[in-house]
């Protein structure tokens, strides 16, 4: 493990709040999404669909980008392409400076955080304001994102009143969640009809309308795309689906993997600028396709990750994200799906630790909704590590003196068989709570007391 | 090389005819009426309803017999609320046919309206969604700026699955929002815990319209 990996990881394993922070939210989410897909017998038939829907579009991703271009051109959209983060940022930044625009209102995108739009908006002097209630609370707090669809979800209410507190221009007494939210119904308002450019992302494109989809359940996605003169979208290219009917077999999926519900209150397909005769709506409409990465996905190997919908589910059911919490990972995308995404944004070398802070347990590519065998990509990472001499030089050396026993069967009985009894020197009813060699275990939580003998040995008992 | 052609030519345009695609595409939505979750038994206008007001969206409903009897509903809201006897009314002509005395009814929405009066032109069984298509008619902010937002749907234009919604909206073009509306707003993004009206809509109450109602 690198040094700064397991520095983040201490600092959440130590945070008093972190874990009952994590465990509030992230509990809900699995109670929830398990009784709708209770209710929901074909639901694992439905995820072999969602798979193939998706598979079917990746395998025909030219076709299908040529399509949604060309109707969404037809619309009166303008459409823009980019290579990297750099050119999508430098698209979005042109128009709105294009624009002159003072302000920009932004409905929550996974896809604007990994290309740094935050970022490249608050350099360019552009006032941004975050409208979805958590994004709002991250950006008071000059803190980042720790999950995909609860992105405050490391706070405790109680830091988000006191933050509210102190930069809201009209707060009142905050002594509830209710309250809270109210106070930021009250600071949003009007910042929503003041703003010249209103920026989001997209969960699906509509190849045969050139339409674009956005899901939210505060309505922030709508009141940020309509009072603005320009409404921009930027999109990773895999979002795209042949139609409307294939968007509403994916959205079953997703919603239900993501909260529970059976639809979010507000699913909207935007096409077009306003009409002719139209009483709302923005008078230009751009949308970015951005590749980053996703290209290089396809020809490496990796073309299931394009499949995510990024509904959560994979974070919400981890042991690992659930004891560290999604800043530990360093990355914008946290858990599995991060641990897969991270090492293609940001290059293997920097982020070798992700795909090895798993359990391998299997239970990300059990609920999620498309599909995809994380394990098996996480594997793949450690695998490419392994084979590029990634692999730090202890874990390396260790791996080697491990092979020299597991080759060696009596050798390896022998040494668990002294190995026992050590060990249950430690032991005090049960449980070791200090060991020599075993600190980043036990530093955290206590190791259960091996049995007296091993497997192998058990069962040469019984067998005799 | 400009960045469109760049990833085009590195997903490769293909060489596949356009016809096979759509056949595939098109047998990948065939697979999906044994693959629905079960939510439309029987009459769809009542499997809406009942899922409209049930716990998962939480709104609350009125059936009239016509829509002369809209006006009536709404200020029966307005009083049950407390609320002020004035309502933004969304320009649609079947509700500006109506006669609104007693109610005062204005066109333009306010940032900070109370309640505003919307006609959907269906619903969809399956979710209990409202959905509404943006236009002279139909502005889109009427149903997010409010605070109450009262929507009017008639009883037969309840359609029972999501998939109808996409084959009646593949007919025509598109607009420039299609808005699904599934309840009111509400967010879950402090501690998980449900509150309502985050930014859009507290309160959805939902007037149907049923017109010589045949059923017990």
């Amino acid at each position: 493990m690198t040094a700064a990996f397991s520095a983040r990881v201490d600092k959440a394993l130590a945070d008093p709040t972190l874990k009952l922070a994590i465990d509030r939210t992230t509990g809900t989410a699995r109670a929830k999404r398990a009784a709708a897909v209770a209710a929901w017998p074909q639901f694992d038939a439905a995820r072999d669909l969602g798979r193939d829907i998706k598979d079917h579009v990746i395998a025909n991703l030219g076709f299908y980008l040529a399509e949604f271009e060309r109707n969404a051109i037809a619309s009166g959209a303008k459409v823009h392409w980019a290579r990297t983060a750099e050119e999508a940022c430098a698209i979005v930044v042109g128009i709105c400076r294009d624009a002159g625009a003072k302000s920009v209102t932004r409905a929550k995108s996974m896809l604007g955080e990994e290309i740094g739009l935050p970022h490249a908006l608050d350099e360019e002097g552009i006032e941004r304001v975050e409208t979805d209630l958590a994004e709002h609370i991250v950006q008071l707090a000059g803190d980042r994102p720790s999950h995909i669809v609860w992105p405050a979800l490391h706070k405790t209410r109680e830091q988000v009143g006191e933050l509210f507190r102190r930069l809201h221009a009209d707060p009142g007494a905050l002594d509830s969640v209710e309250a809270m939210v109210g106070s930021a119904r009250r600071q949003l308002r009007q910042k929503f009809m003041r703003a010249d450019v209103g920026i989001s992302g997209a969960n699906f494109l509509i190849a045969d309308t050139g339409a674009v989809c956005t899901v939210t359940n505060e309505g922030n996605a709508e009141l940020t795309t309509t009072p603005p003169r320009v409404h921009i979208v930027t999109a990773g290219i895999e979002k795209l689906v042949p139609s409307l009917a294939h968007a509403m077999s994916l959205l079953r999926l997703l919603v239900r993997s993501a909260t529970g519900a059976e639809l979010t209150q507000y699913t909207t397909f935007h096409c077009s600028p306003r009409r002719p005769g139209d009483a709302d709506g923005p008078e230009a409409f751009h949308i970015v396709l951005v590749d980053n990465g996703r290209t290089r996905m396809l020809a490496e190997g990796l073309s299931d990750m394009l499949r995510c919908l990024r509904c959560g589910a994979c974070l919400n059911h981890c042991v690992v994200y659930r004891q560290i919490g999604g800043h530990a990972y360093g990355g914008v995308y946290p858990g599995p799906m991060g641990s897969v995404l991270t090492p293609v944004l940001e290059g293997l070398a920097q982020s070798q630790d992700l795909p090895r802070a798993c359990t391998l347990n299997g239970q990300c590519q059990e609920v999620c909704p498309v599909k995809i065998p994380l394990p098996t990509l996480l594997r793949g990472w450690r695998d490419r590590a392994w084979r590029e001499g990634l692999e730090p030089t202890v874990s390396r050396a260790g791996i080697g003196v491990w092979r020299i026993f597991v080759l060696r069967p009596r050798l390896y009985r022998l040494t668990t068989r002294l190995a026992l009894p050590t060990m249950r020197l430690f032991a005090r009813r049960g449980w070791i709570t200090s060991m020599p060699l075993a600190g980043g275990w036990t530093r955290h939580r206590d190791f259960p007391a091996p049995a007296r003998r091993s497997f192998m040995d058990q069962i040469e008992r019984t067998r005799r | 090389m400009n960045a469109r052609d760049a990833i085009l030519a590195a997903v490769g345009s293909g060489s596949r005819p356009a016809a096979e695609i759509a056949r595939e595409a098109a047998a990948l939505i065939e697979r999906v009426p044994g693959l629905r979750p079960d939510r439309v038994n029987g009459d769809p206008a009542e499997a809406f309803l009942a899922r409209v007001t049930g716990p998962a969206i939480g709104a609350t409903a009125t059936r009239v017999a016509a829509l002369a009897d809209v006006p009536g509903a709404v200020r029966a809201y307005l009083d049950a609320h407390d609320l002020p006897a004035g309502v933004a009314l969304q320009p649609h002509p079947k509700l500006g046919e109506l006669d609104w005395s007693g109610v005062e009814t204005h066109r333009a929405i306010a940032v900070d309206e109370a309640a505003a009066v919307l006609f959907a032109p269906y619903a969809v069984a399956e979710t209990g969604s409202l959905v509404f298509r943006s236009g002279p008619n139909m502005p889109v902010l009427f149903a997010f700026l409010p605070l109450h937002c009262l929507v009017v749907v008639e009883s037969a234009s309840v359609v029972p699955w999501l998939e109808d919604c996409a084959a009646i909206e593949a007919k025509r073009p598109a607009p420039r929002n299609l808005n699904l509306i599934t309840g009111a707003s509400g967010t879950t993004d402090i501690e998980g815990a449900l509150v309502r009206g985050a930014h859009g809509p507290a309160n959805l109450h939902v007037i149907f319209v049923e017109p010589s109602n045949p059923k017990p």
